[in-house]
């Protein structure tokens, strides 16, 4: 038993080794906060190669978690990289069981433009989308003057993702 | 026969191993430029190509008023180098910024090199697309000198919890005496003072702040401050040198297809009775101004989908680079200008305008002479 408990925590490090460990840091905050837990198992999902052929390139498969609460399947969280002006920056989409955006947080953004979306209230915009929405920067999203770049980037962002996570036989 | 034949074996030796020689070269170079990793290199730029009329018998004037090219270079996560090349009227060639950042983290980032000094909204988000009109606004021309950049370091951030944005620089400052002369004047305060990082001298360091909140959706409001002491080439030369204190509130709202702007400009100079007698110049000694803006985006009605913008737009702007003087100087009242603005910024693609406008252009001065101005151009950044 102990050795499946360590293979499983073996395999979950690897699995989550692309994910920086401050950032899992900060997802795991924001997951127990979305979800009101006090602790939660996270583990990869598994798409077919044959799904994963139907995605764009930009998908990771290995930033995409199902989250558990014990044995409940309760959502998941995609980690993922947008550009903004000169640079790139790292957020998480956090979504409910059946894939409809929860939150969104920006986890790093290293240049000075259009760090404002990492505000909340302008975030908060995409929670809702689901896996048919395709939101319209400007209507759907209200622009930020001064951040047309990231704002855009991040709208496209969640776009594409969701796109993507439509190819899922969920 | 053999020595012809030997000379073309030679020459085609030769020739064969320039070309491999050049062949490599080129795949270093393609090396350097992130070839093989090309998300750590960015390539952008902005340009702004206008058409000037004045009301009467002067000819138009067609101009690239400014090409701008944009390189990023991402070294790893924590360290980048960002700069912009520019090309103004075709002919002059300037570095709009040159700076490494160093990113402990979002909330702090430590920064060195050639930077735009934050203040209003203008002077940071210059690019044409950005704002509206073919020309940028006055205020942002002759009471903050856009594109108004220096060397300095300081420190950057977003905190995210507070939905701010902070920048806190160390700024070389204004030349103001240079070879036995000044170089500031009443009609545009402290603009040919600037020195651009070329060669600049410095013993007066400044201090740059500035804070933008955008925690609610759609406003963003910022507070700026520059404070410091101009240079001089001549620092043992009396007088000249000025103090400088400038504030700066810019507050832009947007709200569906409306798009709100405004921003205030208060700059305060110390020493000026003393650097006009030296100079000769007539250097005001407190400038100011404001300007406030409304856009509304047609385009949704007519089409609902179109990634397309299609904006009517005015601007009331007043700025005064004579609002106070001191000594014997009299206040200049043809510095004393309003520009009343209206046109329209046709968005064909995100990144692209094509603008055109009307200026009605006044001062105080009784009869004012100042002509209106036609503008037409477009606008690209990428």
């Amino acid at each position: 038993m102990k050795l499946i408990i360590y293979i499983l925590a073996i395999t979950s490090l690897l699995s989550t080794a692309d994910i920086p460990k401050n950032y899992l840091k900060k997802i795991d905050k924001e997951v127990l906060l979305v979800f009101d837990l006090k602790a939660y198992e996270k583990v990869p999902v598994n798409i077919e190669a044959s799904v994963l052929s139907e995605m764009s390139n930009d998908f990771d498969p290995d930033g995409f978690f199902k989250i558990m609460d014990n044995e409940n399947h309760i959502g998941y969280f995609y980690f993922g990289k947008a550009p903004s002006k000169a640079d790139e920056f790292d957020y998480v989409v956090i979504f409910d069981e059946a894939l409809i955006i929860k939150k969104i947080k920006i986890l790093a953004y290293r240049e000075d433009y259009g760090g404002e979306i990492s505000s909340k209230r302008w975030l908060r915009q995409f929670d809702g989308s689901d896996r048919d929405s395709t939101l319209n920067y400007g209507k759907d999203i209200i622009g930020i003057s001064g951040a047309t770049i990231s704002a855009v980037s991040m709208c496209k962002e969640v776009n594409c993702l969701l796109k993507d996570l439509s190819k899922l036989p969920i | 026969m053999k020595f012809k034949l030997l000379v073309a074996f030679v020459l085609l030796t030769i020739v064969t191993y320039g070309q491999q020689d050049s062949k490599q070269d080129s795949l270093r170079v393609l090396n350097r430029l992130g070839y093989n990793n090309p998300s750590k290199l960015t390539l952008g730029g902005y340009a702004q190509i206008d058409y000037n009329e004045p009301d009467g018998a002067a000819p138009g004037k067609l101009d690239v008023h400014r090409l701008v090219l944009l390189f990023g270079y991402k070294f790893s996560d924590k360290v980048s180098f960002l700069t912009e090349i520019e090309l103004e009227h075709v002919k002059e060639v300037y570095v709009e910024q040159a700076f490494v950042n160093y990113s402990f983290s979002t909330a702090f980032n430590i920064r060195g090199g050639l930077m735009l000094v934050p203040m209003g909204y203008v002077n940071e988000y210059h690019e044409p697309p950005v704002f509206y009109g073919v020309e940028r606004p006055g205020l942002d021309k002759y009471v903050v000198p856009t594109t108004w950049r220096e060397l300095g370091i300081g420190a950057t951030g977003n905190l995210q919890n507070l939905s701010m944005r902070y920048q806190a620089y160390i700024f070389n400052g204004f030349i103001s005496y240079k070879d036995g002369e000044g170089t500031l004047r009443g009609v545009d305060g402290l603009r040919k003072g600037r020195q651009k990082g070329a060669e600049s001298v410095i013993h007066n360091p400044n201090l740059s702040v500035k804070f933008d909140y955008y925690g609610i959706l759609g406003l963003k409001v910022g507070l700026a401050g520059y404070f410091g002491e101009t240079q001089s080439d001549d620092p043992s030369v009396e007088g000249s040198t000025v103090g400088v204190s400038m504030v700066g509130l810019n507050a832009s709202y947007n709200l569906k297809n409306l798009d709100f702007r405004g921003q205030y400009i208060y700059s305060s100079l110390s020493g000026t009775e003393d650097y006009n007698n030296l100079t000769g110049k007539d250097l005001g000694s407190k400038m100011d101004g404001f300007y406030i803006e409304a856009a509304y985006d047609f385009m949704p009605l007519i089409s609902k989908n179109s990634t397309k913008q299609l904006s009517l737009f005015s601007r009331y702007e007043t700025y005064n680079t004579h609002a106070a003087t001191a000594g014997d100087l009299e206040q200049n009242k043809a510095f004393d200008r309003q520009d009343i603005t209206f046109g329209c910024d046709f968005k064909i693609a995100p990144g692209v305008a094509v603008k055109a406008d009307y200026q009605w252009r006044t001062d105080a001065v009784e009869d004012s002479n100042r002509s209106n101005l036609f503008n037409a151009g477009v606008g690209v950044m990428f």
